[in-house]
């Protein structure tokens, strides 16, 4: 396990395209400290920091933050092709790695990124909740920390999802264009194709996105107006209901473990010349 | 093969296609320990593709091939060096680094590399990407990345292409050191002097068929033949052709070209030919080269 690491660690730290797409994955992802309240001063009425409070901050920028999980799922998709362009799985293989062995290597250097894009929102929420919460209790801060989970399985999911695309194509362009059609075009399709039926909420980059909802944005500014008049949020279709939560995080882990089952029925067939 | 011999690779009934084409049909073949075994053949004949599915990178079609005695499994190529086709290395890292990989794959030390960049003479541009190495730099990196961890087996496919005379002649010389070591090779080539320089054995294929196969001297010392000419060739050629001296005769530019049969000497064939009143006034061996076998054989039926 290690060793499959170090080798993965000494190809990635010294690739230019990994270090550069990664760097801008953390500035991207931290920058976001700085911006939201740069934006907030030209909102009136409500207020942006509102978002930023304990427990909300915790569903708000896993919210935010989940299409940079798309940014990683393109990493994935970069490296992996790169390797079949590089002809360099071949040479892995002949001194003496198994085809298994290469599929875990990439699985690992999955978990990898999926705990470090995990650690990041966490720690960029925990900051902007600590700046912004008028009060800060215990338990009010660590409301709603579960969200985090979810997040490191929609990580988890892009990643071994681009995986996947790119062990079928091999070709990076056609693999990454294939990947991002999927997300933000054959899925929105079939979801509108199938509006009237259960079944749109059970489509794979479905099930994904909506590991980490749209926050009750409605019930948190209510909060803070103090309103008791109850909006219902579902009538005006802002907020899809979709499906209990557990059995939709049931669903993005069968995909990903199929997604991981094919990987390697894929692998394991390839030619590697 | 003798018994004490241990069994490196023995390959039983393999075969592979791609398409329409077959690469390799039924091929068979045992190599035993301390062997230097040339895969001879022209291109298309199969090599490449032997050696890929030997060496875990493609399936087989159908049949099955041992290491060590052993059903094949990825650790057992850790114990084999390998270069297959071109070698293949990340371009944008530095030769050091690319066989520091190449050695955690292998579980070994990294001491290992500086030996084997000073064998391939590219200790000096071990600072350089794999990218910026020419050719024949490329190649001979290759080489030494197969020789990481001094393994007991060598699986090097056309080692010398693209290469220039003297990176041909530095890459043989490697190679040459390793067999003399003891060193079980397995060299695909369709160079014929290469295989004759090299290899104490060899495997003709065509078309994905082996031909033929055995110990280089072997194959070397069949068949003698002899070109002959006497006042009254055609004359000589019927005699002969009613005895049971040759196997075949042949009218070459006004020599008579025989293929002597089995204990046949050319004394014998003289004795017959004054026997029979004629006087040969022209007689030379040729001793038949591996070349024109190896023509001979992959020639179009």
């Amino acid at each position: 396990m290690r060793r499959l690491l170090h080798i993965e660690q000494v190809k990635l730290l010294n690739y230019n395209p990994f270090r550069i797409t990664l760097g801008i994955y953390f500035i991207a992802f931290t920058l976001g400290l700085l911006i939201y309240p740069a934006v907030d001063k030209e909102i009136p009425v409500i207020s942006l920091s509102d978002l930023f409070r304990f427990p909300d901050v915790w569903m708000f920028l896993t919210w935010v933050t989940e299409p940079y999980n798309v940014l990683l799922a393109l990493i994935i998709i970069m490296i992996t092709t790169k390797e079949f362009n590089n002809h360099t799985f071949k040479t892995q293989l002949i001194f003496g790695l198994s085809r298994t062995e290469l599929l875990i290597q990439k699985l690992l250097l999955i978990v990898v990124l999926a705990v470090f894009a995990t650690l990041l929102l966490g720690l960029t929420s925990l900051t902007l909740g600590l700046i912004y919460s008028y009060k800060i209790t215990f338990k009010i801060a660590m409301e709603n920390t579960l969200i985090l989970s979810r997040y490191l399985i929609s990580s988890f999911a892009y990643m071994t999802m681009g995986l996947l695309i790119a062990l079928l194509i091999k070709n990076t362009a056609l693999s990454l264009l294939t990947f991002l059609a999927m997300r933000v075009f054959v899925d929105p399709v079939l979801f509108l194709v199938l509006r009237e039926y259960e079944v749109k909420w059970y489509l794979p980059f479905r099930t994904t996105t909506r590991l980490t909802p749209v926050p009750n944005l409605i019930e948190i500014f209510q909060k803070k107006v103090n309103s008791s008049e109850t909006i219902d949020e579902t009538a005006l279709d802002l907020l899809p209901k979709g499906l209990p939560i557990w059995l939709n995080t049931s669903l993005a882990l069968l995909y990903t473990g199929l997604a991981i089952y094919f990987s390697y029925r894929l692998i394991q067939r390839r030619r590697f010349t | 093969m003798p018994i004490d011999m241990k069994e490196i690779l023995s390959i039983r009934g393999l075969s592979k296609s791609y398409k329409n084409v077959t690469a390799i049909q039924n091929l068979n073949l045992e190599i035993s320990e301390g062997q230097a075994y040339g895969i001879l053949g022209p291109n298309g004949s199969g090599k490449t593709t032997t050696l890929s599915i030997v060496t875990g990178i493609i399936h087989q079609d159908e049949g099955s091939f041992n290491w060590f005695g052993k059903h094949p499994h990825a650790n057992q190529r850790k114990k084999i060096g390998s270069l297959i086709e071109t070698p293949h290395f990340y371009p944008y890292l530095n030769l050091i680094k690319n066989l520091q990989i190449i050695c955690d794959i292998k579980g070994i030390s990294y001491k290992d590399i500086y030996r084997v960049l000073e064998s391939a003479r590219l200790a000096e541009r071990r600072k350089s990407r794999f990218s910026t190495l020419s050719l024949g730099m490329k190649q001979r990196l290759g080489i030494a990345a197969a020789l990481l961890g001094d393994p007991s087996v060598l699986v090097l496919d056309e080692p010398t292409n693209g290469l220039d005379p003297e990176g041909i002649a530095e890459v043989r010389e490697i190679v040459i050191q390793q067999v003399e070591q003891g060193k079980t090779l397995i060299l695909a080539s369709h160079i014929l002097s290469e295989v004759e320089k090299i290899c104490s054995h060899v495997a003709i294929l065509k078309k994905g068929e082996l031909l033929a196969n055995g110990p280089v001297k072997e194959l070397l010392a069949e068949d003698e033949i002899i070109e002959i000419s006497c006042d009254r060739n055609e004359e000589l050629k019927g005699k002969l052709e009613g005895s049971e001296l040759v196997n075949e005769i042949e009218t070459e530019n006004g020599l008579l070209v025989l293929t002597l049969n089995g204990n046949t000497t050319p004394a014998d064939i003289n004795a017959f030919a004054f026997s029979n009143e004629l006087v040969i006034h022209h007689m030379l061996s040729r001793k038949r080269s591996l070349e024109s076998q190896f023509l001979e054989l992959v020639k179009e039926d």
